[in-house]
């Protein structure tokens, strides 16, 4: 269901671009430097941390992200204003997410990995920590997004696509359904089912944990 | 209100899309209803810790390459719109185009043009050029041009010059023997003979080129005395030509 991402004017403006969109826009038409640089300061972060949580592989999100900019600079001269920016761009960011996805189960599913984890291959002011958590804390909080990710990894695409605008990048109800071209109906209907499917599988990952056995040993 | 129909009301208080009467009634079930209250509970801090996950950091190569493009596009954005930007980008590229081009080139190329300059600095002391004089010269400027010209070439030709003569001095109109230079190549002459004088004037070789030796080159070969070469003013062995055009004697045996 690849639906064309460019074509916005089939789409029911819920919300249009407001006038700071539509200057920045206009600034970017006449190939203003300092535009290029603000839409990149606006929107790089959420558009990799939305296509991290839909594609799970921090090397295919960047890739994602980097066709995402291309796009939006190639073909802001269509842009109409009839949604605002942040939807437009992360409509682009969810289908091509959607291809990506596509294209690694038909190609690169039985890859194997060569490289080091991205875990190990972190900086070492990620992996220091700053002190302002307890080691408990900072391992609690850890494990529940270890758990979280892996829940979600095996979230259906459709559901997954849903929880993630709502939750992580906190679209309104219309701007999600604008995003994904669905009604609002099946953008609650989604959000609902994909919540509890997220929970039944965080409830199911910790029933199947092994208890951690306590076997008192006299001293020798 | 039954607990499955709590399930979407619970989902849509967490978003805040519930009127305040119906957020209310959620509220009383869920403290009544411990399965409820552990389900808003754990969706609430579901969604808490997703939302954490918004705050994922832009890798710093991938923030580069997002730079570069967005230059690039914004060229290509500026090209579209202005002319002398599309000229001048046209310029670029193939100014671009032309150096590299040249740049495999260009090192040999220089390596080349030194190495060139170099040897031919270090050949210019040997080379040797002629010099016609055009003999309208004053004697002092001939002299100073000969001791100039001895500086520069320090070696005379090798070609000697007869000292004695056993003949007493040689006539040039009849048809006895002459000293010619040895690369002189004197057609209408009868016999020619190539003789080999050494440092002290003496013949210690010859070689007949052309017809016989006659009995007066015999002579001159036995008794003459030449004047030897000369190389940086110290003399030295060279060769000289011997021509006569008819034997005045012919010996026998």
């Amino acid at each position: 269901m690849a639906t064309s991402i460019l074509d916005l004017s089939a789409q029911k403006a819920l919300e249009g671009a407001d006038s700071d969109d539509l200057r920045l826009v206009e600034l970017l038409r006449t190939g203003e430097a300092q535009a290029y640089e603000e839409l990149l300061t606006r929107f790089q972060q959420p558009a990799y941390a939305l296509a991290l949580r839909l594609l799970d592989d921090p090397s295919e999100s960047a890739d994602v992200v980097q066709e995402v900019f291309l796009k939006v600079f190639r073909n802001i001269a269509s842009f109409r204003g009839q949604s605002s920016l942040k939807t437009w761009i992360y409509r682009i960011t969810v289908n091509e997410a959607h291809n990506a996805r596509r294209w690694f189960f038909r190609h690169r599913r039985r890859e194997v990995e060569l490289d080091s984890e991205p875990e190990e291959a972190r900086n070492w002011k990620d992996i220091i920590p700053d002190g302002c958590l307890s080691p408990f804390d900072v391992a609690f909080e850890r494990e529940q997004h270890v758990m979280l990710e892996a829940a979600l990894e095996k979230l259906s695409p459709i559901f997954r696509e849903a929880v993630v605008l709502r939750d992580i990048t906190d679209m309104s109800y219309e701007e999600i359904a604008e995003v994904l071209g669905v009604s609002l109906g099946t953008v609650k209907s989604r959000i609902l089912r994909g919540r509890e499917a997220l929970r039944a599988e965080l409830v199911g990952s910790l029933k199947d944990r092994p208890a951690p056995r306590l076997v008192p040993k006299t001293a020798e | 209100m039954s607990c499955e129909n709590l399930q979407e009301l619970i989902s849509l208080t967490l978003d805040g899309r519930l009127p305040e009467a119906e957020r209310e009634n959620v509220f009383d079930h869920v403290r009544v209803c411990r399965e409820c209250g552990d389900r808003l509970s754990s969706l609430q801090t579901q969604r808490a810790i997703l939302r954490k996950m918004a705050q994922a950091p832009v890798p710093a190569d991938l923030a580069a390459r997002l730079s570069v493009l967005a230059s690039h596009e914004r060229e290509r954005q500026l090209a579209r719109v202005s002319l002398g930007v599309r000229v001048r980008r046209m310029a670029a590229k193939i100014d671009l185009a032309f150096e590299n081009l040249m740049r495999p080139v260009a090192l040999p190329v220089t390596g080349g043009l030194v190495s060139a300059l170099l040897l031919f600095g270090l050949m210019v002391p040997t080379l040797s050029f002629a010099h016609k004089t055009t003999g309208h010269e004053s004697h002092a400027d001939d002299v100073s041009e000969q001791l100039s010209r001895r500086d520069i070439f320090p070696a005379t030709f090798p070609t000697g010059q007869l000292v004695t003569n056993p003949y007493g001095q040689t006539d040039d109109d009849d048809d006895s023997l002459r000293i010619e230079p040895v690369d002189s190549m004197p057609s209408d002459f009868l016999n020619i003979v190539d003789l080999t004088i050494d440092e002290t004037g003496r013949v210690v070789d010859w070689t007949v080129v052309k017809g016989v030796i006659t009995a007066d080159m015999k002579s001159v070969i036995l008794l003459s005395t030449f004047q030897p070469a000369t190389n940086m003013g110290m003399a030295t062995s060279g060769k000289i030509r011997m021509v006569q055009f008819a034997p005045s004697v012919t010996v026998h045996g």
